[in-house]
């Protein structure tokens, strides 16, 4: 018999209560019977896909998947158990709103075999998770994060940073520390285009924090984690030792994964596909296929190894036919202390992780 | 029947946009010369750019067959092109006829060019017919506009046909004239050869084609004729006609046009307005009116992906197989790497070079500021002509800077008169006269550097006169200025293809205004980046671009990773565009940044 590979799979659910004014991701707001229709589909899609390998981890993102009902998430999972081998050591996380969570769901999500949640709670202060359209306030997130204390081990909590007015924000860190939080997601406010925030933007409503700002939070948010003991292992993931999110570990270093729903990525036997993004165009079937050229490989190698606490490896890229030290620019950044390396190995400076795609850009073939 | 009394040789001239090409297409439809089924809108203008912005660059005589009051003629329609660029070319077509339909829009009236042109045909005696085209637009003031033509060219033109040449509308009176008035040719068939060469293409199996009139004698395979500039003697392979296509004919005699091919195998052996001769019994004396080409405006191209060099090469010698008033000479930047200097007639010949070289040969070109030739005396009493700014000679090895002057001629509507003045004077100008042709219409005349006409006077002029102005120049003489060269230093490094030659009172303005606009463009390094104006040592303008300090942090999983990968993918494509001098990025946009200093900003 052949070994079977781990595969990890992630559900994509497009539903929100209501959409924040910051998001450019793919979803909506439906009713019971649309979630329901919409869970359909992804059951069938799940039953009827040719993938193998055993599952070793599970991630419900979003939109919002507690909006699901505990009914609706377990049909999926049993879809999954009945398509695929589970892993012992299996990772299931899920993604909650701090105002779409109750003591039953958290209960029923425990007793279904989900071991992780990971909490938007975005921010703690009242006047920015107004301004950027969350339904929550931070009593709620505290809230929420102490109800998911009481059944959960493993939580991570996401915080952005960039919000107007807050220039520090490692007072929300303490406080999520203090409620038991062990993995922590931090990202920069980015103003996209077409929402909403991009409007109020542009019409000096809304003023996101200047760069300098952004850059000294950040630095002195990933100073005072680390003096918790949480490690940077992802540029813009920190987390205690070994509560580190396998889910996304699996992304970054290329292992196979799934994405079942709609404008779900997956990443299998080196080729990368995708869903389609609308209901309509899910519900019909239709894929999208991204181009496999040699030349998106190596960049994927230089950005996920370069965000990554893994590094990227040189040799590696010369099988990929890329010598990166034939770049004058390498040169230049290890001199200027832009990289390091280590072996075969180069990593990304923490000093430089702010200007990273900057970097990356920089060192592509 | 004496053939030479039925033939009529003729020019088109007209301002741009005034339907030149739509006329001449409705000639040869009337003619029956194409079956209305293959008729392509403007057959004259080949080549697809000049279809597309509506002129005629390259001449192409179309041979027609008309019956009139029962005797068949032969009409020799060459279309000119219209525009100030090509003046030498235009005054030799008008040296192959001995008439020409000047065409006027029914709306626009009289305009700079028409007055330019007009004076052409008058220096070449020819017999000058006005047609009004255009009647059938609502705006038409045909009345007017034929007053107008009677004052300020002095043209009668009560009786003048008066055409729609987009809707067909009056053509028969536009043939019907220039059948009675226009006169034949005279020439003598029996005489020695005398042919004048007012056009060359090049053709890949005919080399290059000599375009003709023959004016006495005969010419015919076989014969051996002499270049009279070039000395040159070749023999004929074939002679013939277009039909628009090429027909060869037996024999070309006095008074017709056609063409000679005689294997010459560069297109720079044929000089447009030399004269062609028989080898074994030649005239004494060439026809008048020859001039050696001469480009007046220059520019570097470079490839905007360095690796392309040969590409480059290769198209710009194809260009040149057709145009033998492109010029060009290998340079090499230390900003832009190796590419051409090349000089032009004008801006328009620029504008088209380019274009062609990046629509048929597909190239992403870089093209560096125009610049003009400049007369500089040294100390030491050499002199040298410099077209870029980069040779130079340090400032205090000059005596003096020489500029070339053009007289510039703009008609304007009245209203308009403070803001032509307005720029004449931003633009060095110095005025020189002022008629009020009539209520509607003003004519300013100024002295105007060439150097500060090639930025961007046209555009200014027709954006301060919201397009109603026209205008045209021709050179006049060279003259003294305080002119120096500015420098720019990026991290502390020149960076040559963006030096400029400029008048001393606007050097500071000029300074701080560009680098202000790479201050912009240039995106922000890992290190903070002075970009710096100069003068010889001196700093006259300086900006710094302070470093990045960020770029977004966000979620890289699943499908974020696509997403992200397509934006790298993006730049870098983007990061291909972009030049690198020392360990500063440029974006080629920079270099272009330059040209449009004098745009108010925002």
């Amino acid at each position: 018999m052949k070994t079977m590979n781990k595969l990890s799979v992630y559900i994509h659910i497009p539903f929100c209560e209501r959409k924040c004014n910051y998001c450019a991701f793919v979803s909506f707001c439906a009713k019971e019977e649309e979630r329901d229709r919409y869970v359909n589909f992804l059951v069938d899609e799940i039953l009827n896909s040719k993938y193998e390998g055993i599952v070793d981890t599970i991630y419900f993102g979003g939109g919002t998947p507690s909006l699901l009902s505990v009914q609706n998430i377990k049909r999926i999972l049993d879809a999954l158990k009945e398509k695929f081998a589970f892993d012992n050591k299996l990772e299931i996380t899920i993604e909650v709103n701090p105002n779409s969570v109750t003591q039953e769901k958290l209960a029923a999500y425990r007793d279904l075999g989900i071991n992780r949640v990971s909490v938007g709670v975005q921010s703690l202060n009242d006047a920015s998770l107004k301004s950027i359209g969350r339904l929550h306030n931070s009593e709620e997130a505290e809230n929420c994060l102490k109800l998911v204390g009481n059944y959960f081990d493993h939580y991570s909590a996401d915080l952005i940073i960039g919000l107007e007015g807050e220039e520090d924000i490692t007072k929300f860190a303490e406080r999520l520390i203090d409620l038991g939080v062990k993995h922590i997601s931090c990202y920069m406010l980015e103003v996209h285009k077409g929402t909403p925030l991009f409007k109020l933007v542009k019409e000096g409503k809304y003023i996101p924090l200047d760069d300098e700002k952004v850059v000294a939070s950040y630095d002195k948010l990933a100073a005072f984690l680390k003096s918790c003991g949480f490690n940077r292992y992802e540029i813009s993931n920190f987390a205690l030792d070994g509560y580190e999110s396998k889910h996304n570990i699996a992304y970054w270093t290329f292992k196979d994964y799934i994405g079942y729903g709609a404008a779900a990525h997956s990443f299998y036997r080196g080729k990368r596909f995708a869903n389609a993004d609308t209901l309509e165009r899910y519900y019909a079937g239709k894929r999208k296929v991204s181009s496999e050229k040699d030349s998106s490989l190596i960049i994927e190698r230089i950005m996920l190894g370069l965000r990554c606490f893994s590094g990227v490896n040189i040799d590696e890229l010369r099988k990929l036919g890329y010598d990166v030290e034939e770049n004058p620019n390498y040169a230049d950044y290890l001199k200027s202390g832009v990289i390091r390396k280590e072996g075969k190995n180069f990593f990304l400076n923490e000093d430089y992780y702010s200007v990273s795609d900057y970097v990356i850009k920089h060192l592509l073939p | 029947m004496d053939k030479i009394k039925n033939i009529r040789n003729f020019c088109i001239i007209a301002h741009i946009d005034h339907g030149k090409s739509t006329l001449a297409d409705r000639l040869i439809e009337l003619t029956g010369t194409i079956s209305k089924r293959d008729m392509q809108d403007q057959i004259l203008d080949s080549m697809e750019l000049e279809r597309e912005k509506g002129i005629t660059i390259k001449l192409a005589p179309t041979r027609l067959i008309y019956e009139y009051n029962g005797q068949e003629y032969v009409l020799n329609p060459i279309d000119t092109p219209g525009h100030v660029d090509f003046t030498y070319e235009v005054s030799r077509s008008l040296a192959a006829c001995e008439g020409a339909l000047l065409l006027v829009d029914a709306s626009q009236g009289v305009e700079a060019q028409t007055l330019a042109n007009t004076y052409l045909a008058l220096d070449n005696n020819l017999e000058i017919i006005p047609v009004i085209n255009k009647i059938d637009l609502p705006s038409a003031r045909v009345d007017e506009v034929k007053e107008e033509i009677e004052d300020t060219i002095g043209l009668e033109a009560k009786n003048c046909p008066c055409v729609s040449a987009k809707e067909g509308i009056n053509i028969p009176d536009v043939l019907k004239a220039v059948i009675e008035q226009i006169p034949c040719p005279v020439g003598d068939a029996s005489g020695k050869l005398k042919c004048l060469i007012f056009d060359s293409h090049y053709d890949n199996f005919k080399g290059a084609i000599c375009l003709v009139r023959v004016f006495d004698g005969t010419v015919k395979k076989g014969d051996k004729i002499l270049m009279m500039q070039t000395q040159k003697v070749y023999e004929i392979t074939e002679v013939g006609i277009f039909v628009p296509n090429t027909k060869e004919v037996d024999i070309l005699s006095a008074g017709e046009v056609g063409y000679i091919a005689a294997s010459i195998k560069t297109i720079a052996d044929v000089k447009v307005g030399d004269t062609i001769t028989s080898a074994l019994n030649p005239i004494e004396k060439p026809l008048d009116g020859y001039k050696e080409v001469q480009p007046v405006v220059f520019c570097g191209i470079f490839p905007v992906d360095g690796a392309r060099y040969m590409e480059l090469k290769d198209a710009i010698e194809k260009l040149k197989l057709n145009d033998a008033s492109l010029q060009y000479t290998p340079e090499n930047s230390t900003a832009l790497g190796s590419g051409f200097r090349c000089g032009f007639l004008g801006l328009l010949h620029l504008e088209i070079i380019t274009e062609r070289l990046e629509r048929e040969f597909n190239l992403d070109i870089i093209t560096t500021a125009p610049s003009v030739l400049y007369n500089v005396y040294k100390t030491n009493g050499e002199m040298l002509q410099i077209s870029n700014p980069s040779n130079m000679p340090p400032a205090v090895e000059i005596d003096r800077i020489e500029e070339p002057i053009v007289a510039v001629n703009v008609f304007t509507p009245p209203e308009y008169v403070g803001a032509i003045m307005d720029l004449a004077h931003e633009k060095r100008g110095v005025f020189k006269d002022m008629t009020y042709i009539d209520k509607r219409r003003v004519q300013l005349n100024y002295d105007i550097p060439l150097g500060e006409i090639i930025y961007d006077f046209f555009d200014s002029l027709k954006s301060r006169t919201r397009g109603y102005a026209s205008f045209d120049y021709e050179a006049k003489c060279y003259s003294t200025a305080e002119l120096v060269k500015v420098d720019i230093l990026l991290n502390g490094e020149k960076c040559d293809a963006l030096s400029m030659i400029v008048h001393k009172d606007k050097a500071y303005t000029q300074g701080r205004k560009l680098t202000e606009r790479l201050k912009k463009i240039i995106p922000r390094h890992l290190f903070e980046i002075p970009i710096q104006a100069c003068i010889g040592g001196k700093i006259i303008a300086r900006e710094t671009l302070s470093a990045l300090r960020k770029d977004v942090l966000a979620k890289c999983y699943g499908g974020d990773i696509t997403r992200k990968m397509k934006l790298l993918e993006k730049q870098k494509q983007g990061k291909k565009r972009m030049r690198k001098l020392g360990s500063v990025e440029i974006p080629s946009e920079a270099f272009l940044s330059i040209l449009k200093l004098d745009e108010d900003d925002e």
